[in-house]
């Protein structure tokens, strides 16, 4: 980490609800005639910070649309704690505490930070205490303090991750679910990006990371899943992948 | 046995036809000649808003043109009811060529708008000008004359509209079912895909007004003929309306509805005669109910109702043949060492995002290349830039030595390049067999004169292009879904369907992108013998992949691809070892020094 | 030069109401990313209803302007309700299904209050008065007024209440407000309900100064209309500028050239269409995902 703020660190404590078990069973996700996802199945648990990895085309995203809801699905079990995904509407999984951070950033352009982070905030109160979490956010991500005021599409990329990523807090999310963050950024700004992550893990955030690029995913999480045309082939803790061939045939075909 | 039926009807249909006058009253056939002019403006709409896609809200415009002209020429200038009738359809379809000349800039609501606004400034200037009679219009129009008819009577007039019908309506059928109607269809379907098959758009749409114009115009002129005055209330937005819900009603994508919508649409009126206003109530809540859940009007019920009833055993559409490969057995024997594509420090920014940066890279004849490179690494963006869908803001592009910079995609397809889309782009309403003749048809737009000076040669040519169908389509496996529509096949399937389309325009240069996306292992496989196929006979292949392991076995050499620069291009088994490959895909060791953060995928600037 | 005031006062009155109707389009069109054809006849179904509840109910003119307001909100909302499955499939065809309830709307007035117009008499000081020696009616100041004011609301509405910034956010992208919460459907509606809203206010306060009739709706939809893409399709500012732009350019029009006014104002609108589509603002479009 280069960022060694502590004000950061309180920040992200302040910022993360209580986290519960993430349990996916059997998640079959299909569309215009293709099967994304052919039956898969994970858990993350509290706490706990899981990534998955895979060549494009794998389902990785696929996975996490479905699990928000934003995507057509079925599966034989899907719920966070208590709450069953499957009958919650896909505007209502942020109120489960699952906060999302979308590929390719997705802020809204013609809204300025502060409102972008504040929309972060829709399902609850607009009040003090949400103006104060604003703060908060920028206390994580100093560089969007400075530009509150802006209209987020004249942003550069890597504020507009930390954008994203800051909305996703708004809604004190117990887990956050964050789909090819370092996507189009250089290697300091997914850094950052990455410091971030790893500050909110230990703030107790659970977390969900889809990336192609193997190692970022690595430095972020312990566990991984390794997806490949819609399935899992490969699970395990980090230290095992990262020498793992299987893994470099995937990405490399060798 | 289902000729002599259809021959049957057909004297049946004669029959009736024929013998109306005598059935009915005065009134009634006075009800029919104005549905048969009803027709004519329908098959017009049709023409354009169905066949076409364009959203033509003028129609009416067009039909007053021609009936004003009528009116103008005849009890203005003095001349007869019959060269006054050509020039005023010529007027018509004039006009529709000048409404047709916003669609080259504007679509969708922005086309029903404007098209809106120039006909209602159409009425308001007929009905300010005297020489149109201003706001009363002009009265007391001649009878069409004709040796021996007193065309006076509506009876009479009545045969004079059917031979007209006659005529002129099996002319929109015959542009519709040939390669004309195919490839306005093409366009309607999805206008990107269209033209770079080789389809020149802004011509396309330019002529589906014109078409919407002639036919507005014999319309207009029948009308002056028979009512025998004009007056601008006649041609508002109330007629409009009426028109487009019986095309609506009836089904916009057929010809044989929109007749069968002014059928109904004019017995509705009929019988609501005394209550107009719930005549409108009606059909107004028809367009409504029709849009929500019959779009495809009345003409698409008996094909709905087959898919209500046939639903379990749809599947069986997907039954394919294995690809059948042309049997030139050694590959590498194509490769001449000439350069087929030279692209030349090629850059493309969108809104602060440099997608290409002096991208350079030259692919031999013969050659199969793979592109490869993580998301968002400007591949589709070198692929559209390419292939003319987006214009390039520096460097050069030249095909087989000649420089294509910034040229149409149409202009492409024409000088023997085709692609495929990440996204699959078929023409969604065009069964698999039309969708391989679009590709098929290698005519510029100015060949379409033979529809109208040498019909025979156009049905001739047809049946050349479906031969043609039947060999691609048998080469492809594709024999037994021939009569499908792309939404009901496998995705496998419809992939294929795409490459053989692009196949079908014998390109000399092919490009793939993302081919494998979404097929299993079998299906992959095909793929690999398609392409290996395909270069056989001598066509250069790229393709974007990111199914390593189908590029590092297919292709001659990789391109890698990242943040929009070039960081490598050699044979596969180089590249996957290159640590700045690996580096970018994998990730690993120290920081390379990076270009500037960039923000995202290249959709974002697509337009 | 009085003439010349008297005139832009008069376009600036009817360049409200121009306004009005064209923020109704804009707020439409900005968050759903449709074109609505009958808004037109919401217009005249406000005027209509607010006429009506004024006349023969005998309500105070302002009272008459809530109710109708309210009734016609209701009508958007019903609209919106119907055309929903459409708004991810098929935009053109959803065009279509506003044309065939702007038919219905104007058969509906017909049928419950016949065929032939009503002239609705000016609900407050209807002497001219004379300012510096122009000549001015003060129902146009008033019309002017509530045209501001609503103008006013609106803009604070989308930037500074909750709702208005999620409406913003839905037209900019449906599944990132999803993600926060947003429930797209419900924002939508409630973007129709309003745009119906102020097109009924447009229709009410168009009674006195304009004749109600069931033709109403169409020149004042498309006049409104070409104001909207005048000012930049989608864009609030650009609504209220296009339609004042717009009312004056009627307004002289019509004491330039007369009967041709019609014609000149259709055909500089088309040409200014084809030209520049974006308008003076350029177009707030809506990501259709």
């Amino acid at each position: 980490m280069t960022d060694t703020r502590p004000g950061a660190q309180e920040a992200a404590d302040n910022l993360t609800g209580t986290p519960k078990e993430l349990v996916v069973e059997g998640l079959q996700v299909r569309y215009g005639g293709v099967q994304a996802v052919h039956g898969t199945s994970f858990t993350v648990a509290p706490g706990e910070a899981v990534g998955i990895i895979g060549a494009n085309g794998a389902g990785k995203t696929s996975t996490l649309k479905a699990v928000l809801g934003l995507v057509g699905r079925s599966a034989g079990k899907l719920a966070y704690g208590e709450a069953d995904l499957l009958r919650t509407r896909a505007s209502g999984v942020v109120r489960l505490g699952i906060g999302y951070v979308p590929e390719g950033r997705h802020v809204f352009p013609g809204l300025s930070v502060e409102k972008n982070l504040l929309l972060g905030a829709y399902a609850r109160k607009w009040d003090a205490a949400t103006r104060g979490q604003v703060d908060e956010v920028y206390e994580l991500f100093p560089v969007l303090g400075d530009m509150r005021s802006r209209l987020a599409g004249a942003l550069s990329g890597g504020q507009q991750q930390m954008l994203a990523m800051g909305r996703a807090l708004m809604s004190r999310p117990s887990l956050i679910v964050c789909d090819e963050p370092s996507m189009g950024l250089s290697p300091i700004l997914v850094e950052d990006i990455l410091g971030a992550l790893q500050r909110l893990h230990k703030a107790g955030l659970s977390v969900l990371l889809v990336e192609q690029n193997a190692r970022l995913c690595f430095e972020a999480v312990t566990r991984c899943l390794v997806m490949e045309h819609g399935h899992v082939v490969k699970t395990g803790p980090v230290e095992e992948l990262k020498t793992d061939p299987d893994v470099r045939r995937i990405y490399l075909g060798i | 046995m289902r000729k002599l039926s259809f021959g049957g009807a057909a004297v049946l249909a004669a029959v009736v036809a024929l013998s109306l006058p005598y059935v009915l009253n005065g009134y009634l056939i006075y009800v029919v000649d104005i549905a048969i002019i009803f027709m004519l403006l329908a098959l017009g709409l049709c023409l354009s808003l169905g066949i076409a896609g364009q959203i033509n809200l003028g129609q009416i415009a067009f039909f007053g043109v021609a009936a004003y002209a009528s009116g103008i020429l005849t009890t203005q200038v003095g001349m007869g009811f019959w060269p006054a009738a050509v020039l005023a359809v010529l007027a018509a379809a004039l006009a529709g060529l000048l409404v047709g000349i916003p669609a080259l800039r504007v679509q969708s609501h922005y086309l029903g708008i404007v098209t809106l606004g120039l006909s209602l400034a159409f009425t308001a200037l007929v009905g300010n000008l005297s020489i149109a009679g201003a706001a009363e219009g002009l009265l007391g129009l001649p009878v069409p004359s004709f040796p021996g008819v007193d065309l006076s009577s509506h009876f009479l007039y009545y045969y004079l509209e059917l031979a007209v019908l006659v005529v002129v309506a099996p002319f929109a059928y015959f542009v519709v079912f040939t390669r004309f109607g195919r490839r306005l269809r093409a366009m309607r379907d999805d206008n990107l895909a269209a033209a770079s098959t080789g389809v020149e758009v802004p011509l396309a749409r330019m002529s589906s007004f014109a078409l919407a114009g002639f036919f507005g115009g014999v319309a207009g002129v029948l009308y002056a003929g028979l009512v025998r005055y004009v007056s601008p209330p006649s041609f508002n937005t109330d007629t409009m309306f009426l028109l487009l819900a019986m095309v609506i009603i009836g089904g916009r994508f057929s010809l044989t509805g929109v007749l069968v919508g002014v059928v109904t649409l004019t017995v509705v009126r009929e019988v609501l005669v005394d209550y107009s206003t719930y005549a409108q109530l009606v059909y107004g809540a028809l367009i409504v109910l029709m849009v929500v859940f019959a779009p495809t009007g009345l003409a698409g019920a008996p094909r709905r109702l087959k898919d209500l009833l046939h639903r379990g055993t749809r599947e069986a559409a997907g039954g394919t043949q294995p690809f059948v490969p042309s049997g030139t057995p050694n590959g590498s024997s194509a490769r001449t060492g000439r350069p087929a594509l030279e692209v030349d420090g090629l850059s493309k920014r969108f809104r602060g995002v440099q997608a290409l940066d002096q991208v350079t890279l030259t692919v031999e004849e013969g050659e199969i290349r793979g592109i490869v490179g993580p998301n968002g690494s400007g591949k589709t963006t070198l692929f559209n830039t390419v292939s003319g869908l987006y214009t390039a803001n520096a460097g050069a592009v030249r095909l087989f030595g000649r420089d294509v910079t910034n040229a149409k995609p149409y202009d492409l397809s024409h000088l023997g390049v085709a692609r495929t889309f990440q996204n699959l782009r078929l023409f969604g309403r065009l069964s698999v067999r039309d969708n391989i003749l679009v590709g098929l048809d290698r005519t510029r737009m100015r060949w379409a004169w033979r529809y109208v000076a040498w019909p025979i040669g156009v049905l001739r040519s047809e049946r050349e292009l479906r031969l043609g169908a039947r060999e691609i389509l048998a080469q492809y496996g594709l024999t037994a879904v021939a009569d499908a529509v792309p939404g009901e096949l496998p995705y496998g399937t419809q992939r294929r369907v795409e490459i053989a389309r692009a196949m079908a325009s014998s390109p000399r240069l092919l490009l793939l992108d993302e081919p494998a996306a979404g097929l299993n292992a079998q299906e992959t496989q095909q793929l690999a013998e398609i392409v290996r196929d395909v270069r056989s006979r001598g066509t250069t292949v790229i393709l974007i992949e990111h199914n390593m392991g189908l590029v590092m076995s297919l292709c001659d050499r990789v391109t890698v691809l990242a943040n929009g620069v070039v960081i490598a291009d050699d044979v596969p088994e180089v590249v996957a070892n290159s640590p700045r490959v690996i580096e970018a895909y994998l990730g690993g060791g120290d920081e390379v020094a990076a270009p500037d953060p960039v923000t995202t995928t290249e959709q974002e600037g697509a337009r | 030069m009085q003439d010349f005031l008297q005139t832009a006062i008069g376009g600036l009155s009817i360049g409200s109401i121009y306004a009005l109707v064209a923020m109704g389009f804009s707020i439409v069109y900005r968050t759903m990313g449709l074109v609505n054809f009958a808004h037109g006849g919401v217009v005249m179904v406000g005027a209509y209803i607010a006429s009506t509840f004024f006349l023969t109910v005998s309500l105070p003119f302002v009272l008459a302007m809530v109710v109708a307001v309210v009734l016609t909100a209701a009508i958007g909302l019903v609209i919106e309700g119907v055309l929903r499955p459409l708004e991810t499939k098929d935009v053109d065809l959803m065009l279509i299904g506003t044309i065939g309830f702007g038919i219905v709307l104007q058969a509906l007035v017909i049928i419950i209050w016949g065929a032939t117009g009503r002239a609705v008499p000016t609900p407050v000081f209807r002497q001219p008065v004379t300012i510096a020696g122009i000549v001015v009616r003060p129902y146009d100041l008033v019309i002017i007024a509530v045209a501001g004011i609503a103008a006013a609301a609106m803009w604070h509405f989308l930037r500074a209440t909750k709702p208005g910034a999620a409406m913003q956010a839905v037209a900019m992208d449906p599944d990132a407000a999803t993600a926060v919460g947003i429930r797209v459907g419900r924002s939508n509606a409630i973007a129709f309900g309003i745009g119906a809203g102020l097109a009924a206010l447009a229709g009410g306060l168009a009674g006195p100064v304009l004749y109600v009739s069931p033709s109403l709706g169409g020149v004042i939809g498309i006049k409104g209309f070409a104001a909207a893409i005048l000012g930049g399709f989608g864009n609030v500012p650009g609504a209220i500028l296009g339609g004042l732009l717009f009312g004056l350019v009627d307004a002289f029009s019509a004491s330039w050239f007369h009967g041709f006014a019609d014609v000149v104002v259709y055909l500089v609108f088309a040409i200014i269409v084809v030209v520049r589509p974006e308008g003076i603002f350029g177009e707030q479009t809506v990501s259709r995902a």
